[in-house]
């Protein structure tokens, strides 16, 4: 039997570099890094301060005061993401509510309001219950559904940074296997003293914007924010007259089984992971433009990628620029593949493959085209995006249009 | 369509609950019907009255040096054994296989809290100069699977799933669907959890204890799953096989029996219903299910985001040669799952 297609027929993203797919096109055409101070909890203590914040966000722009107050900082970016891509796909109505599922990639959810709980139960008080609302990263899931009053499967995954690049991925699948006739899927994340306190306390923050791929940077920069897609099968968006995007051509996931934090160093089960991501969208080698990278800005991350690139492509590597889109948007955790495939796909669509920012200078050890002068046309219409997470939980994405 | 099609084979299980450790405790306890929890002690929540399901008959010391446990937390512990423990029952050395071809698939609800707490009380204490680095690579729910992963070398697809009381068929669902589709020859299923003072002020502030007080536990439920074909082919006894697996995330208001219709589906001879979750509360679903003998772990060893791995396993070990069975998972706000397994024997 033949595969199905799966199209991309909406688009919804909130973050720091965009508070919607228009603002955030601009961004990423024009490279406007949204690294910046944070204000959210006191980060003094800290020797890296910055962070790609959500600024100028009031939650009663978006919800009714009793909505707000039920929803975590995490939850209400992925119901406004969501909301977005749903508006744009026009799939609500159109389908049974029982045939629309969300397939989500979470991450530290609503931990920024459970930290209060925990403070204010440390000082001796009882704690306010609304600040464990939204703990459970699950919570988006049932919110965008209760919301948008889908019916249909509702899953949350949590692999860390990766588990929104395996949430669409796996929402492709959802559709191809026939459990749905369209899929709301995505991730979302926020900050949080757990996260920034904790990538600090490992020592792989930059006390800069992060710089993926150059000379002398010491990692990553912290990211929130939200980014959603809505699937359906080609032959049913088509036979609506739904706009296609772009299509989720196929993804693998795998385990390095190697470390929890430190990436399996000679690249090749990286390589691994996005050869079997090629294969399962059966698509060739030659026919891939580029590469959106998970490019951390770590010092290893990059070097193992840059290796992974050349198991892949071989001799062709060169041709094949590996990009990092997380010098624009921070790294935004349980939603950064999510926002990563975003600006994939909007980069596919407008014919460029984008600029990885704030250069520093050479590193001999990445020594492949990462696009560091500036944004290319390209006529390329399929990329890969790669999602490498804490516990070697590995994805890679294959998107095309 | 709601449904999967390939025959895929329970080949192992493994239990470490309120029972026990391993799946004779477990047995045991379905069979003496004697609930497992145990009062909580009084200064956690500062009053009587309150019951837990803590495996306390788990000790890491049984399974690996000291030194080596402390780099777990205990979510990641129960992970690691279960894992091993259900593998070998399946009679898999994964040394011996493709590590690409057996992946791990876990349902997990709080797993990293207890971490994630410790952490932040040392910055909360002594500020950036209280962090302790170690602690926060553990704080990630994928935690467990991906240290079960690293011990035992499983190189396949590797998730971890949280969605309400249903996260371990949740997780059953994706392994089965890879399986289906070759991405993997072996999968590890089901759900992990743990269960900490800190996590039973959580639920009474958040008046968990009010709704859902039927005594919180933890453990883990683990299934070896492989296609029924290949299982045969290496010679494996065969537990059980899943079938059909149907799912709804909510039920939408004004169409409550056709999400119930599509989740029970066609009725089926089944003769015997396992509850997990508050699969028991809805009673629109249990009118539509047979009036059949039931199965409710969580009566025995009480509830948890992941129960359904050991509800699943429960039922496994439950099922006679040829029995069929249906398993009903709910959480109160969705989602739901109902599974089909046949019981098997072994070749």
């Amino acid at each position: 039997m033949k595969k199905k297609k799966i199209a991309i027929t909406g688009l919804g993203i909130f973050c720091a570099a965009g508070k919607n797919v228009a603002s955030f096109t601009e961004s990423l055409l024009s490279g406007k890094c949204a690294i910046g101070d944070v204000d959210l909890f006191p980060v003094s203590d800290f020797q890296a301060k910055i962070a790609a914040q959500v600024r100028e966000y009031d939650p009663l722009d978006y919800f009714g005061r009793k909505n707000a107050a039920g929803l975590s900082r995490a939850d209400q970016f992925g119901v406004i993401a969501a909301g977005e891509a749903l508006k744009d796909s026009s799939a609500l109505g159109h389908y049974s509510p029982y045939d629309i599922g969300v397939s989500l990639g979470a991450g530290a959810a609503g931990m920024l309001q459970a930290e209060s709980w925990l403070r204010e139960t440390m000082a001796g008080g009882k704690g306010r219950p609304t600040l464990l609302r939204g703990i459970l990263p699950d919570r988006t899931a049932t919110a965008i559904s209760e919301i948008y009053n889908l019916g249909g499967y509702q899953g949350s995954i949590t692999t860390a940074c990766s588990s929104s690049a395996t949430a669409i991925g796996w929402g492709a699948d959802l559709i191809a296997s026939g459990r749905l006739k369209a899929a709301v899927c995505g991730g979302t994340d926020a900050l949080s003293l757990l996260t920034f306190a904790g990538f600090n306390s490992l020592r792989v923050v930059d006390v800069e914007p992060c710089a993926p791929f150059s000379l002398g940077r010491r990692g990553i920069s912290l990211g929130e924010g939200s980014a959603f897609f809505v699937l359906e099968d080609e032959a049913e968006a088509k036979g609506r007259g739904a706009r296609i995007y772009g299509y989720v051509l196929g993804y693998a996931a795998a385990g390095e089984a190697y470390h929890m934090t430190a990436p399996e160093p000679s690249g090749v089960e990286a390589a691994r992971v996005m050869t079997g991501a090629l294969r399962d969208a059966n698509v060739p080698l030659t026919a891939v433009g580029w590469v959106n990278a998970h490019g951390t800005a770590t010092p290893l991350n990059d070097v193992v990628e840059t290796k992974a690139m050349k198991l892949v492509f071989g001799d062709r590597v060169r041709e094949v620029p590996l990009v990092s889109t997380k010098a624009l948007t921070g790294h935004c955790l349980g939603a950064a593949g999510a926002i990563e495939a975003m600006a994939t796909v909007i980069a596919l669509n407008a014919g460029i493959i984008p600029q990885t920012l704030n250069f520093r200078g050479a590193d001999p050890e990445c020594d492949l085209e990462y696009c560091h002068a500036g944004k290319i046309d390209t006529p390329a219409v399929v990329a890969l995006s790669n999602s490498f997470a804490f516990g070697g939980n590995i994805t890679s994405l294959v998107l095309g249009i | 369509m709601n449904e999967l099609h390939d025959k895929i084979a329970v080949t192992g299980l493994a239990a470490i609950s309120s029972a026990g450790v391993g799946t004779d405790s477990l047995r045991e306890a379905l069979q003496d019907g004697n609930c497992r929890l145990q009062p909580m002690p009084e200064e956690i929540l500062g009053e009587k009255g309150h019951f837990w399901g803590r495996a306390e008959g788990f000790k890491a010391s049984d399974y690996m040096p000291p030194l080596k446990a402390r780099k777990f937390d205990r979510c990641s512990l129960f992970a690691v054994v279960a894992a091993g423990m259900a593998l070998k029952d399946a009679g898999i050395d994964p040394a011996q296989m493709d590590p690409s071809r057996i992946g791990i698939l876990l349902g997990c609800g709080f797993g990293g809290i207890a971490n994630s707490e410790e952490f932040l009380r040392g910055y909360f204490t002594k500020g950036a100069d209280g962090l302790i680095p170690m602690l926060f690579p553990n704080t990630v729910p994928n935690a467990p699977a991906s240290n079960a992963s690293i011990e035992h070398g499983l190189k396949g697809p590797n998730v971890t799933m949280v969605q309400r009381f249903c996260s371990a068929e949740s997780a059953l669902l994706m392994a089965c669907r890879f399986l289906e589709e070759g991405r993997a020859d072996v999968m590890v299923t089901g759900g992990v959890d743990e269960l900490n003072p800190l996590m039973m002020r959580g639920f009474k502030a958040a008046g968990q204890l009010r709704h859902y007080g039927r005594g919180f536990s933890e453990g883990s439920g683990m299934l070896v799953l492989e296609k029924s074909g290949y299982a045969r082919q290496r010679g494996a006894a065969i537990r059980a096989e899943v079938g059909n697996i149907r799912t709804i995330g909510r039920l939408v208001k004004g169409a409550e029996d056709e999400g119930a219709s599509r989740l029970l589906g066609v009725a089926a001879d089944h003769s015997l219903l396992s509850l997990s979750g508050f699969a028991s509360e809805f009673g629109m679903f249990l009118e539509r299910a047979p009036s059949l003998p039931r199965l409710e772990t969580d009566r025995i060893l009480g509830c948890s985001l992941a129960m359904g791995g050991l509800s699943m396993a429960a039922l496994v070990l439950s099922l006679l040669p040829g029995q069929r069975a249906l398993h009903l998972a709910a959480s109160p706000e969705g989602p739901y799952f109902a599974v089909d397994f046949n019981g098997g024997s072994s070749v």
